[in-house]
């Protein structure tokens, strides 16, 4: 099921957060949606997911806009930032609602919550997490339907390295799959080692979109490359 | 399952898994424990059935507790980001407003049943304390009562339209909390008792017959509960097409 953005624009007021964007990030593939702070990533997910209303275009999955998934939960899977939560709710009670939400059962939240770690830490409330915990639960949440998209918004941050090169296996492994997994980072290092395909913004239009052997394979390649492609206009 | 009952069971986990909305909530009964036991200290006469039913009527002004509580179901989504994942669960939006009127307003009738069984409770004891007794039987009894459950399930419902609508909790429920201390008796006296009484807080007092405002006019009581009702009506419709495009970033 891959994800396919199509002319996309959204003006926020008179500031155009994203203009004319395209791009496809295919199954089976780990899409790595690189820019600066403010290029455009969070809106075009927050537009993908049905968050956002786009100006122009369109951002379908599986050929579908997202409103019109059967089961949004079962296809699609994500993690937006580390803040969603109930400072309240228990670890497991916050799978649970999410779980009832989309028809998932019992043992399916257990089964995620041991897969990202936090099998122990279950029935701890949620304000007593740390960064790299809240990124797990986060991550636990989007895994609870075994959806067929996975996106991702900064995924690595708060995760200490060892959860970091765990990161990188999971989203290998589901890639191998034949999932879609689309993250989005301002953060090279860790990117070039996980993505296959490459999307780069930069201020709200897209600059790159093609696989990484095109721009070059190592990590400082990517990084002149990545520098050449965002820097301003002179 | 259909989306509307998934939403519904999924609104009902929530609730259910944090204690802030239930310790809000107990609020209520304590007020209503705390007015009738003020009334009789400050002198009233228990011997006087229009005092039974004074006491009585502390059920429905507990009702500005269920207000604030529907005013959480939605705001305080905004305010701890978990908005983001109902939206997600939910795209077409509705489901999730409708789930949270349903599990919000039936909340708001529990709260109202309890604190109306502690209302009773309290009356007769004070009343036999003071050599009276509670007449069950009395004129307004149980139409104080249900009118003032009905309140508290005609709040809540307003509330979480409140919350929808503004968003920012702070300001939802600063909001409420002025109309109904300050702003809707200011509105009253400009537009004179013919027209306040068709005001959300006059038709509340006309349907759970407590005298807050001292307003010299009020509604019927079924007239006020169809106010007070279609109030409720409004302030979830407006929610529901102000929710269904607004970007959620």
């Amino acid at each position: 099921m891959e994800l396919e953005v199509r002319g996309l624009t959204k003006t926020f007021g008179r500031v155009t957060a994203v203009r004319d964007v395209s791009f496809t990030a295919p199954a089976g593939k780990v899409t790595g949606l690189l820019g600066p702070n403010g290029s455009g990533k969070t809106t075009t997910l927050r537009i993908a997911l049905g968050l956002v209303r786009p100006s122009a275009g369109a951002a379908l999955i599986g050929g579908v806009c997202y409103a019109g998934l059967a089961r949004p939960r079962r296809a699609v899977g994500a993690v937006l930032d580390t803040a969603g939560f109930h400072p309240g709710r228990r670890a497991r009670d916050h799978l649970r609602v999410l779980a009832a939400a989309s028809g998932v059962s019992g043992e399916r939240v257990d089964e995620v919550l041991g897969q990202v770690g936090l099998a122990s830490s279950a029935e701890r409330r949620v304000r007593g997490f740390s960064l790299g915990m809240r990124q797990r639960l986060g991550l636990a949440a989007a895994l609870l339907g075994d959806p067929q998209l996975l996106v991702l918004d900064e995924p690595a941050n708060g995760l200490d390295p060892a959860g970091v090169a765990w990161l990188r296996g999971l989203l290998r492994d589901l890639a191998d799959r034949g999932r879609t997994i689309v993250v989005a980072s301002h953060g090279l290092a860790e990117v070039s080692q996980t993505v296959d395909h490459v999307v780069i913004l930069s201020a709200g239009r897209l600059r790159f979109a093609g696989p990484l052997a095109e721009l070059g394979t190592g990590g400082g390649e990517l990084e002149s490359a990545f520098l050449k492609l965002t820097e301003a206009p002179a | 399952m259909t989306g509307q009952a998934t939403a519904l069971s999924s609104e009902f986990r929530k609730i259910t898994s944090i204690r802030g909305p239930w310790l809000l909530l107990a609020a209520g009964p304590l007020i209503v424990v705390a007015g009738i036991s003020g009334l009789v200290e400050s002198g009233g006469n228990v011997h006087d059935p229009a005092t039974q039913s004074q006491a009585l009527a502390h059920v429905g002004l507990a009702a500005i507790i269920t207000l604030v509580f529907g005013i959480l179901a939605m705001a305080g989504e905004y305010r701890h980001g978990t908005i983001t994942d109902s939206y997600l669960s939910f795209p077409g939006r509705r489901q999730v407003i409708g789930a949270k009127l349903a599990v919000y307003g039936l909340a708001g009738a529990a709260a109202g049943l309890v604190s109306s069984a502690l209302a009773l409770a309290v009356t007769a004891a004070w009343w036999s304390a003071k050599g009276s007794a509670l007449h069950l039987s009395a004129a307004g009894t149980w139409q104080t009562l249900a009118g003032g459950v009905a309140a508290n399930v005609g709040f809540a419902v307003v509330g979480v339209g409140v919350g929808a609508l503004v968003r920012n909790l702070a300001a939802a429920i600063a909001a409420a909390l002025a109309w109904i201390a300050l702003v809707e008796g200011i509105v009253g006296q400009l537009v004179g008792s013919g027209l306040a009484r068709w005001l959300p807080l006059h038709a509340s007092e006309a349907l759970d017959r407590s005298a807050l405002l001292g307003a010299s006019q009020l509604l019927p009581q079924w007239a006020g509960a169809l106010v007070l009702l279609g109030y409720a009506a409004v302030f979830a419709a407006v929610a529901v097409v102000t929710t269904l495009r607004r970007d959620v970033t």
